[in-house]
């Protein structure tokens, strides 16, 4: 019933976590418009949690230090120490990660393309490719591109309060 | 058979009560939140809506992203108050029938069920998913209708997290036809949230409120290029134009419409009609008055208590249909809805397009079965029908159909107990749910 998941040794700090595809594509494109619009899109699933409070005194606030630290002893000295270290890394292995890391780690793209998965029920990119395009500042049709972000406005003057306080907001 | 715990574990909503019942005894958020006022994360207790505590700039925890269980320790907390302080119920005495997404992954599935198993220890598990019991629901309410005749149906689940268009046959959902868009309830708050801060005030905090705002304001337009029109009027011909006041902490903390009759004016337009043209609007004014509005906007942002609403009444709904528009590539609802059909036998071809049923609670936007239906037909074969109907509740339709699984005499049969688990392991006891 071991496997790679539940394996103790496996690193798993905030550190050597994965970026979500997605944002991962959008910093690695050069180009600005592709990274505005991704990271756009990313900002749809996202919730205001607040920001955490780590309590220093507290062994369930495993800090990354810690982390790194127990990583490296659990492997010099083998199992035998059940400590405040062990208890961090078990915290580590627990710590909550997003559904699109479990999802790069499920590696679907292995199974054999007539298996149903969560990857091919994506229904898949529209068959038109005529789009109607709003403008990003009053929500009127709009047909003009900020050439700077891609994003869309109908005036000169949706134009001007774009590019004064919208523009490639979301990679800043 | 021992007591049934029937839990419909969304991404936003939580609905728990007992097998056998017509509705759940627990409909709360599947989340902990934080009000301003609190140093600690606290438990809802209720439907965030109908409380009258200040929930302004609350943060929040979801143990659920995009639908799927990501975060079993959080999850732990929440059932465990539910299981202990709403529900009375003793786990080892019951069993648990627990909704999941679909093509959940490995990984998921298996701290789920050590949570059931381990964590909380039922004495039996049965997963679902969510359209087979929709489907089940609906046949037995009508017993002679097509549905329940044909076996199959083809549901639209619309949720909070994502949105499925799942063809099911013979009570089992029929996995390699569902399609998959990747929005939902969710997403449409966070975008309402994003419009409206950047023209009027910053809300990007306040995703109770924007809830709340999308809920009793928003509606899916049958005509998008006519209802832009209209949204640019000026004075009373604007049948959208609505005012929202936010909580201010002292007089009110909950926000509200302020003029609930006018806001629900749009409902006077249908399909096709023009409205009058007695005052042409001057586009050249409207643009100088968004500007006047923005420039204000950069003054008063934090102490400004309300904003006005236009297109982005349906704007923000409009995603689900053309989410394209917006940037995302993915087809819209009925392109989605015809691609699920096409992955199935051309004979079931024809009954599906007239058994599509609406679930979820982003298809109680007014005028979804409407706007669907419009975009659905030119995209069907003229020689077959389409009929859609909306579940009487969508938001509890999923609970329900588990209600009735649940008490059916072949339910004990289907689960997997805890000594199997504990024999088998979480892999093996799951291969019993797959059809
Ligand atoms: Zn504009
Ligand atoms: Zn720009």
């Amino acid at each position: 019933m071991d496997d790679e998941n539940s394996n103790p040794f496996r690193r798993m700090s905030s550190r050597t976590r994965k970026v979500a595809p997605k944002m991962a594509a959008a910093l690695a494109s050069s180009d600005n418009r592709t990274q505005a619009a991704l990271a756009r899109l990313e900002a749809l699933e996202n919730d205001n949690a607040g920001i955490e409070t780590i309590e220093p005194n507290d062994d369930d606030e495993a800090s990354l230090d810690d982390d790194d630290q127990a990583y490296m002893q659990k492997r010099s000295k083998g199992t035998k120490r059940k400590t405040r270290q062990a208890k961090a890394l078990e915290n580590a292995r627990k710590a909550p990660r997003t559904f699109l890391e479990l999802l790069h780690e499920a590696n679907l793209e292995s199974l054999p393309a007539h298996v149903p998965s969560y990857l091919r029920a994506a229904v898949g990119p529209p068959s038109s490719t005529s789009r109607r395009h709003f403008c990003s500042v009053c929500g009127f049709t709009a047909n003009y591109t900020c050439v700077t972000c891609g994003m869309r406005f109908c005036s000169g003057r949706c134009q001007n309060i774009h590019n004064d306080t919208r523009c490639m907001k979301f990679v800043a | 058979m021992s007591n049934v715990v029937v839990l419909d574990n969304g991404g936003g909503l939580l609905k728990a009560g007992q097998g056998g019942e017509r509705n759940p005894a627990v409909v709360i958020p599947n989340c902990l939140y934080r009000p301003l006022t609190s140093k600690k994360f606290l438990h809802p207790t209720t439907t965030l809506s109908s409380t009258t505590e200040d929930l302004t700039s609350a943060a929040i925890r979801r143990p659920i992203d995009r639908g799927y269980l990501i975060n079993p320790d959080l999850q732990r907390d929440i059932w465990s108050h539910l299981f202990t302080s709403l529900l009375h119920v003793t786990p080892s005495s019951s069993s648990l029938l627990l909704t999941e997404a679909l093509f959940s992954l490995p990984s998921i599935q298996r701290s789920t069920d050590e949570l059931v198993f381990e964590d909380f220890g039922f004495n039996s598990l049965y997963v679902a998913d969510s359209p087979s019991l929709v489907h089940l629901y609906e046949a037995s309410r009508r017993p002679y209708g097509l549905v329940s005749e044909a076996q199959c149906s083809l549901v639209v689940d619309c949720g909070f997290s994502f949105t499925h268009a799942a063809p099911v046959f013979q009570n089992f959902t029929v996995n390699y036809g569902v399609k998959r868009i990747d929005l939902g309830g969710k997403a449409l708050t966070n975008y309402l949230k994003e419009l409206v801060s950047y023209r009027s005030v910053n809300v990007m905090d306040e995703t109770f409120i924007m809830d709340d705002v999308k809920e009793k304001l928003c509606f899916v337009s049958v005509d998008v290029e006519r209802d832009l029109q209209v949204a640019r009027k000026r004075g009373n011909d604007n049948l959208f134009r609505c005012t929202y006041v936010l909580p201010d902490g002292v007089t009110h903390t909950k926000g509200y419409v302020k003029d609930p009759e006018a806001a629900q004016r749009h409902r006077i337009l249908t399909d096709g009609a023009t409205p009058s043209r007695a005052v042409e609007t001057k586009k050249e004014t409207d643009h100088l008055e968004v500007m006047e509005k923005s420039e204000e906007r950069k003054r008063v942002d934090l102490t400004k208590n309300e904003f006005d609403l236009t297109n982005e009444r349906f704007l923000v709904p409009e995603m689900i249909f053309q989410p394209a528009d917006l940037g995302m590539n993915e087809a819209g609802l009925a392109e989605c809805i015809v691609r699920a059909v096409n992955a199935c036998h051309p004979c079931l071809h024809p009954v599906l397009f007239q058994s599509i049923i609406l679930t979820g609670g982003s298809t109680l936007f007014p005028r979804f079965a409407e706007r669907l239906e419009k975009d659905l037909r030119p995209l069907v074969p003229d020689d077959y029908q389409v009929k859609i109907t909306t579940q009487e509740d969508p938001i509890l339709g999923v609970w329900r159909g588990g209600s009735l699984l649940a008490s059916s005499p072949e339910y004990e049969s289907m689960c997997v107990t805890k000594a199997e688990y504990e024999e088998l392991g979480s892999a093996r006891c799951r291969r019993r749910f797959f059809h």
